[in-house]
């Protein structure tokens, strides 16, 4: 029981996988389609993976997806400035970086809720991208071509292209993954999420690492704005808009695979393969994109919900 | 005259019993005192005659005819209303609401909030209680403390589908200030007088000596002892609350090396430190020495404590730990050799979801981990295994979750935590709460070692048997203030109890 209770997400997305190259036994389980399942999703998972890091304190980050769109127009509009493609990304980064710090500090020292200091910054970035862009898509000759080659590139192995986007969203969450599962500051944070007033007790610098938690979501979520305007070689103020939500979703579905319902980042992977497979395998079924969203939102409710079921029945 | 029987109430926590067959007679227009040490039961025979827990056996009897109290709604049709100890006012409402909460409102033609009338029921209300000067268009938020007191006891005058019977009030002082209190008993007297029946819980000797006709004292959950106030007295409601015949002459203190430990510098140094409700404080702790706070319940032991976390602002006087100013926050504390277990477990001390080993290592992540922060996961694991050798901990796996160890031994991992850095300065605050005797004993034997490889300890305990068995002196808190300080050999915790309340009333 325990077991299944544990395992029945990946289980759940075993069949889902399965039912799929079932249905579509030409198209889905190629190696063509796998490679773009990865790069499709490879901006949803540095989010995803980003994000875990402050739920693993318990908190979470609405702005992530109006970041992400502020610092793709930020980078395009560097280049449009004539300034060199590394600037561009850099001041991208550094707003990232500086967005979630803000995030860190509403949270952490002036004592603002997380939704509600992230619902402020998540309005305020959205803005400063129809700023910073003007309220338009910045795209053609003003993206410099090597920007947008990135996301066109790949390393060959083995006779198999590995998209430059996939590999990307690899190195993220390794960096993720040694951050939090293998480091003093991932432990801490996730004492926090554990119990803040007796980690703080325990000697926990509690707000220092909130702050600096929240800057490295930040981080994240300006390095998938970047990915993004790399892939569609554009950059305009809303594309990050979709991301958020679907991290959230992503994280909470990993969170189910745990006995003590904690985000953790291999977790938080399965839970973003999850919903990469299905926007990719519904596509393909030619469900209706409407549908399509009713479905997925109805298998996430599913599998949170029968991961707390099973945890009530399991007492 | 109406008499109200609680008859052969018991009830028992998990296989063990929080009271015994107690029975607890009271009369309309007595003011009736409940007594007894943390943990004697008081709070379940409240909960019981609520309505709030269900009794594993209990008969009610209101003027000889048997009544029905398996629910908060039979307590409230029965005519009980209960003040508790955490003031269940919703600040944001005015006054008038907060008294009306939880009944309709009065209405115009059905629908509009009839605000007049609602007002003027508030206000008679709370002139029957002599609290003409509270407006009850203001909002509740910005009353005082007392205030507070006042409009929830207007509200119970007016709540409920029966007159009030029975006032039940948990520690109704603990916030007051003198002339606050002072108020309510005014008010207390008039209820009883109008034919109310009160039960009054309190630690506080005095006020029960003053106000309260008669007084029953549990002991482990069995009533200790009962009957007029006067004809007990003092002594006697002491004699039965600590209950456990003097013994001998204590213990003797194992000092043995205190001619050695005198000439080391002290673990702090307290010269006339006042901070917050805290003043006074001036003491020395030798290192090998265990420093025992005494006092009523928050009297400010645990403030006391967490003065040398580097919490708590500190307006005069100075604070010497460990040969330096105190620490900035918990985080240097921890790193300077301070280790705190905490009051509450549940709240303050333990991630119930994480694993034994994170519990125990996290505030010494910092020493265990390589540059960088890596962290050795065999390290700490062996950090952990050490440690739960060393507090006797009984466990399956040291990665299950400490949410599934017994409550003595989810105390036993707070303490692994405390003892793992060989810890210069031990803070314990109220350390064995809730354990059970086993535990408490190798805990003990714990603080006694700690101590004699030269550690200074500082202990508060609601246990006063404790204090007396663990502590070298006794420091008595009074409201905040230092009021004594006494070697505890020679005490009893009779003896310590009557110079608790003597500090009390030499303050009031």
């Amino acid at each position: 029981m325990r077991r299944l209770r544990r395992y029945g997400t990946l289980i759940g997305f075993a069949g889902i996988v399965a039912a799929f190259a079932v249905l579509l036994p030409d198209t889905f389980l190629t190696t063509r389609n796998l490679l773009n399942i990865s790069q499709q999703v490879s901006m949803l998972a540095v989010v995803a993976f980003s994000m875990t890091l402050v739920m693993a304190m318990g908190d979470f980050d609405l702005s992530v997806g109006s970041m992400a769109s502020l610092a793709g127009v930020t980078a395009a509009a560097m280049f449009q400035a004539g300034h060199p493609v590394p600037a561009g990304i850099l001041a991208a980064l550094a707003v990232g970086l500086a967005g979630g710090l803000l995030n860190g500090v509403l949270v952490a020292w002036v004592g603002i809720l997380p939704f509600v200091a992230t619902l402020g910054t998540l309005t305020m970035f959205s803005g400063a991208a129809f700023v910073v862009s003007d309220g338009r898509t910045i795209f053609g000759r003003d993206i410099p071509e090597p920007f947008a080659a990135f996301a066109r590139g790949g390393v060959e192995v083995a006779g198999v292209t590995l998209p430059a986007l996939t590999l990307a969203a690899l190195g993220v969450f390794l960096v993720v993954w040694v951050l939090l599962e293998h480091t003093a500051f991932g432990r801490r944070l996730y004492a926090i999420g554990g119990n803040a007033e007796a980690a703080r007790l325990a000697g926990v610098p509690v707000a220092r690492l909130r702050i600096a938690a929240f800057g490295l979501t930040g981080l994240g979520a300006a390095a998938a704005g970047l990915m993004y305007a790399s892939r569609v070689a554009s950059a305009n103020p809303t594309q990050g808009a979709g991301l958020m939500l679907d991290a959230i979703a992503a994280v909470f579905l990993g969170m189910t695979m745990s006995e003590e319902g904690e985000p953790r980042v291999h977790a938080t992977l399965v839970g973003v393969l999850i919903l990469a497979v299905l926007a990719n395998g519904l596509t393909q079924l030619r469900v209706d994109s409407y549908i399509r969203e009713i479905l997925v939102g109805a298998i996430i409710l599913a599998a949170v919900g029968a991961a707390g079921l099973g945890r009530i029945l399991g007492r | 005259m109406r008499r109200i029987e609680f008859l052969g109430l018991s009830r028992a926590y998990g296989g063990q019993p929080a009271l015994v067959d107690v029975s607890l007679t009271l009369a309309g227009g007595e003011i009736h005192a409940l007594m007894g040490e943390n943990g004697a039961g008081k709070s379940t025979l409240i909960r019981l005659i609520a309505g709030v827990t269900r009794a594993d056996s209990m008969r009610v009897r209101i003027d000889g005819a048997e009544v029905p109290l398996a629910s908060a709604a039979d307590a409230a049709r029965a005519g009980f209303r209960f003040v508790h100890q955490e003031l269940h006012i919703v600040p944001q409402l005015s006054v008038a609401e907060n008294v009306a909460l939880g009944r309709p409102l009065p209405r115009r033609f059905g629908l509009a909030v009839d605000w007049p009338r609602l007002r003027a029921e508030a206000a008679a209300a709370l002139a029957r209680l002599g609290a003409v000067g509270i407006d009850p268009a203001l909002p509740a938020g910005r009353l005082t403390t007392g205030e507070r007191m006042l409009v929830r006891l207007a509200a119970l005058l007016v709540a409920g589908d029966a007159a009030p019977r029975l006032y039940v009030l948990d520690e109704p002082t603990a916030a007051l200030t003198h002339a606050e209190s002072a108020r309510l008993f005014a008010v207390l007297r008039d209820l009883a007088r109008d034919g109310a029946a009160i039960l009054y819980v309190s630690h506080r000797l005095d006020e029960v000596m003053a106000l309260c006709h008669r007084v029953t004292v549990l002991r482990d959950g069995r009533v200790a002892l009962a009957g007029p106030t006067l004809e007990i007295g003092r002594d006697g409601i002491i004699r039965a609350m600590t209950g456990r015949e003097p013994r001998g002459a204590a213990r003797p203190i194992e000092r043995s090396d205190a001619a050695a430990t005198a000439a080391r510098a002290p673990v702090c140094r307290l010269d006339k430190v006042a901070a917050g409700r805290l003043s006074g404080l001036d003491f020395t702790l030798a290192p090998g020495a265990i420093l025992g706070i005494a006092g009523l319940e928050n009297a400010g032991q645990s403030e006391l404590l967490r003065l040398f976390l580097g919490e708590g602002r500190i307006a005069a006087g100075r604070l010497e730990v460990l040969g330096r100013p105190r620490p900035s926050g918990p985080a240097e504390a921890w790193a300077r050799g301070i280790a705190l277990v905490p009051r509450e477990r549940r709240a303050e001390a333990l991630m119930p979801g994480r694993t034994i080993t994170d519990n125990v290592v996290l505030p010494h992540l910092g020493r265990l981990s390589r540059p960088l922060g890596l962290a050795r996961a065999r390290a700490e694991a062996r950090m952990a295994r050490d440690m739960a050798a060393q507090v006797r901990l009984r466990f399956r796996a040291l990665g299950q979750p400490v949410r599934s160890l017994s409550g003595g031994n989810q105390q036993k991992v707070v303490f692994a935590r405390a003892l793992a850095g060989a810890p210069r300065l031990l803070l314990l605050d109220d350390p064995t709460r809730g354990v059970d005797v086993d535990a408490r004993a190798d805990l003990h034997e714990l603080v006694r070692g700690l101590a004699a490889r030269g550690a200074g300890v500082i202990l508060t305990s609601t246990d006063l048997t404790e204090l007396l068995e663990l502590g070298h002196s006794i420091l008595i808190l009074s409201a905040g203030r230092q009021a004594g300080l006494v070697p505890a050999a020679g005490l009893t915790p009779e003896t310590l109890l009557g110079a608790i309340y003597r500090a009390g009333e030499r303050a009031a």
